[in-house]
């Protein structure tokens, strides 16, 4: 019955309910408009808000991996310098005991010095640190990984008894120009628990102290790589062996087949000191691709992610620019029509009498 | 007819006149009264032939005023809830406080985003196991995420607490209303018997029964006498026969784990509480109930699954076979001595912190986060001591996205990741926050719709007041000109007259 009637009280308070609708939409719209985003995510994406989360979360743990891969990339790119700079002193023993003539008047020097530096050397680059971590010690990274057995005293003492106790004589003795190419040979490869090569390997850890366990690093969400090496690989071994046998026997004083011997079993653990060094690097190559390949493509994911993040949350400018337009002039239309509507009493309109 | 009986309908001209426009006035000068009633002056002609306002009534519509009061019982209750809700969802508002979109910036305080910060901790600790300050990091990740999880247990306690006193108000308003509609009642009942003018006395009442369909849903019912009876919206009665029940809550001052409040009483009977034989559907105190017992607890429950899940994803377990039972590692809470299973979480969130083992500012150790053995040498996982083992730090990081299972009474699942699950406990706060929200709005303009429908229907609009006044004003101009002729006439009639 009263839908034609508007009571005085309703009519104002419509314009003012209307007004503070506007008013309120438009300091939501020119914040949306300043940040980009919607004014109240939580409440614009309602259950929507977890995946929205994990996204961020994701984009988070993708970052941080990234991170973390740069120090891996380092790692591993360092790694292979090292083990550059070992195959390089390594090539150059060779060449040096290619060139060297057994039985020459320096050629025992040459030897000693030769096993000795490259040794020396051997360990300089296997001791090669990153924040203050010995890169070659696997996972015990903490401690230096290898040392000069025989420069101890308890390894010197223990190659003179196996020396002593193979020959009979000690490496001073006259008798040591009498050892034979063949007892060298044995001395050198045999089995026997006296053999130099027993020596070496049977107390390896004498020598190394690094773990033969690998590190092991997340470089993407669920995907792990073994992202070291250790001195306990078959080129350290190798190649120590190599240059202690020219270090501690090259400088004896012995006949010419015997060091002749001792030269070329040197020189063939060399060898395959550098070809196994040159398979590790290798791998630590292929990991450190693997690395950046996983950096690659997690950089893609943030990408996608960074998209998807933005489609959530963020509002499109040209629709809020329009939408605020709209409201301000519909608040301007409001008051117009609260100035027109006071005008609009019919005691306006009367007559004075 | 005489000329007398004109002059008398003269004389209940004017008075009807003035009448009526004492009505106008009064309607004029409450045109912008809200719940004000427009007043009619009913004029009915009189035995000598004149007219007479032998009334004044209010023009007054039951049915609108019934609409208004329900969806005022419904606004009160949604914004109840959505009050509550808008300070819950403050502890976990992420992304409406982030400024930027990289690094750990964008996230706030959420379980969810602390949990993902952790997990970035960890990546990067993994990549440098050896190095402490990464494990530094681990650790105050930790710490944040604990203190998360705290701040949203409290945040549940306190949004219980305030919804406790909400309902104790709530009470004390309701109480206080009923004893101002008993009077008001009163004086209807016997204006209406006497016949005296009740019309202000109603608007007080229809204000009053507003005022409590805002705190509590009502039905009323009007009787012959004049009285109205009032029911909550689920047939308890408030107001019978001239007597006001009165409502009794002891109000609990402080939310703990495990603490639940008491119930509104009406004549000893429960009308709020899942047990209640007869709750009560809308209004403010059903609000503020569902918010304390309902919606804050579920909450805090996944929280406290969240904590659960934490403490049992980071434990530690025996190295050595020794049968020794599986114990809390980087999350524990105090007084652990195992742990809890995900149906007796009751109060971890508020209780979960870091253990002081790990955490170098309580003499702790971080190197014991990669080793292991928080708990005793039987519990060492790196046993060799290396610098560089991520074994233990890669387990804990499988373990925050391997299924685990959760109880189905915090009502989001029961097997999930544990960053999936917290993430999915934000969407469910959101989702309540924004559906109470959408809901206020909704119920918002119901009310507006339904309170100008009822001031149309019985409000003041001042054209036909003014419209009505000028009719007056005519017919008192009239009756004046009346008045002058009639006094003519007699005059003629005694100059006729022989002196």
């Amino acid at each position: 019955m009263s839908a034609s009637i508007v009571s005085t009280l309703s009519l104002g308070s419509t314009v003012l309910s209307a007004m503070h609708q506007t008013q309120s939409e438009i300091s939501k719209l020119t914040i949306e408009s300043t940040t980009g985003q919607y004014a109240d995510l939580g409440l614009q994406l309602g259950d929507q808000s977890g995946y929205e989360l994990s996204l961020r979360d994701q984009t988070n743990l993708l970052q941080a991996l990234s991170t973390a891969n740069n120090a891996t990339v380092t790692n591993l790119s360092l790694s292979q310098t090292s083990i550059n700079s070992m195959t390089s002193t390594a090539q150059s023993a060779v060449q040096t005991l290619t060139s060297l003539s057994a039985g020459s008047n320096t050629a025992a020097a040459t030897l000693q010095n030769t096993g000795t530096n490259a040794l020396q050397e051997l360990i300089e680059d296997a001791n090669t640190t990153s924040n203050g971590q010995y890169l070659f010690g696997g996972i015990n990274s903490g401690v230096e990984p290898l040392t000069n057995y025989f420069s101890s005293t308890s390894g010197q003492t223990a190659f003179d008894t196996a020396f002593q106790n193979y020959f009979g004589f000690s490496t001073t003795s006259s008798n040591v120009s009498g050892i034979t190419s063949a007892q060298m040979q044995d001395f050198l490869t045999g089995s026997s628990a006296n053999s130099f090569s027993t020596l070496v390997s049977g107390s390896w850890t004498s020598w190394s102290s690094a773990s033969s366990t690998n590190v092991t690093t997340e470089i993407s969400p669920g995907e792990t790589a073994t992202t070291s090496t250790n001195a306990n690989d078959a080129g350290f071994q190798q190649l120590a062996e190599g240059y202690a046998m020219l270090s501690q026997l090259g400088g004896l004083s012995l006949s010419a087949s015997a060091q002749q011997t001792v030269i070329s079993t040197a020189s063939s653990l060399v060898d395959q000191g550098i070809s196994s060094m040159d398979n590790t690097e290798a791998t630590l190559g292929a990991t450190q691709t693997q690395v950046t390949d996983a950096s690659t493509s997690m950089s893609n994911q943030l990408t996608i992610l960074q998209t998807q993040i933005g489609n959530l949350d963020n509002v499109d400018p040209e629709s809020v620019a329009t939408q605020l337009s709209s409201l301000q002039t519909q608040l301007e239309t409001a008051y117009d029509l609260t100035s027109q509507l006071q005008k609009m009493n019919l005691a306006q309109y009367l007559p004075v009498s | 007819m005489s000329l007398s009986t004109a002059l008398n309908i003269i004389n209940s001209a004017f008075v009807t006149n003035a009448a009526q426009s004492a009505v106008i006035a009064n309607n004029v000068s409450n045109a912008t009264t809200t719940g004000y009633n427009r007043e009619i002056a009913n004029v009915v002609g009189n035995y000598s032939g004149g007219a007479t306002v032998v009334s004044v009534t209010r023009e007054a519509n039951t049915a609108l005023l019934e609409q208004v009061n329900a969806s005022t019982s419904q606004a009160g209750y949604q914004q109840a809830l959505s009050d509550g809700l808008t300070t819950l969802a403050n502890t976990v508002s992420d992304s409406s406080t982030a400024t930027s979109t990289s690094g750990s910036e964008v996230n706030g305080n959420s379980p969810s985003a602390m949990l993902a910060n952790l997990q970035s901790a960890l990546e990067t600790y993994d990549a440098s196991p050896s190095s402490s300050s990464a494990g530094q990091g681990v650790v105050t990740a930790a710490q944040d995420l604990a203190s998360s999880l705290n701040t949203g247990a409290s945040a549940v306690y306190s949004v219980q607490e305030q919804a406790d006193s909400g309902m104790s108000s709530a009470v004390n308003t309701i109480n206080s209303l009923l004893t101002q509609f008993t009077s008001v009642n009163a004086t209807i009942v016997s204006g209406t018997a006497s016949g005296a003018d009740i019309a202000s006395a109603e608007d007080t009442r229809d204000s009053i029964l507003t005022q409590l369909s805002q705190q509590i849903g009502i039905s009323t019912v009007s009787n012959p006498d004049g009285s109205t009876s009032i029911y909550t919206d689920s047939g308890a009665t408030l107001f019978q026969g001239g007597q006001a029940s009165t409502l009794t809550f002891t109000p609990t001052a402080t939310y703990a784990a495990g603490v639940s409040g008491n119930q509104v009483m009406v004549d000893g009977v429960a009308i709020t509480g899942s047990s209640s034989p007869m709750a009560i559907q809308s209004g403010a105190l059903a609000g503020y109930e569902n918010l304390r017992d309902v919606v804050a607890p579920q909450y805090g429950a996944q929280l406290d699954q969240i904590a659960d899940g934490l403490i049992s994803a980071f434990s530690e377990s025996d190295q050595t076979n020794g049968g020794n039972p599986t114990l809390p590692g980087l999350f524990t809470f105090s007084g652990a001595t195992s742990v809890p299973s995900n149906s007796d979480a009751t109060g971890l969130a508020s209780e979960i912190e870091v253990n002081a083992a790990v955490d170098p500012s309580q003499g702790g150790s971080v190197d014991l986060l990669r080793d292991g053995g928080i708990n005793g040498t039987n519990y060492v996982y790196n046993t060799t001591g290396a610098a560089s083992y991520t074994g233990h730090i890669e387990d804990m990081i499988s373990a925050l996205t391997t299924n685990q299972s959760f109880s189905a009474t915090a009502g989001l699942g029961t097997s999930d990741s544990l960053s999936d699950y917290a993430d999915a406990s934000v969407s469910w706060l959101q989702n309540q926050n924004q559906q109470a929200s959408n809901q206020l709005d909704y119920e918002n303009s119901v009310v507006s719709q339904a309170k100008t429908a009822l001031s149309n229907a019985t409000g003041v609009n001042l054209d036909t007041e003014l419209t009505n006044m000028l009719s007056i004003e005519n017919s008192y101009e009239t009756t004046s000109k009346l008045l002058t002729t009639a006094d003519a006439m007699f005059n003629a009639l005694i100059d006729a007259m022989p002196s």
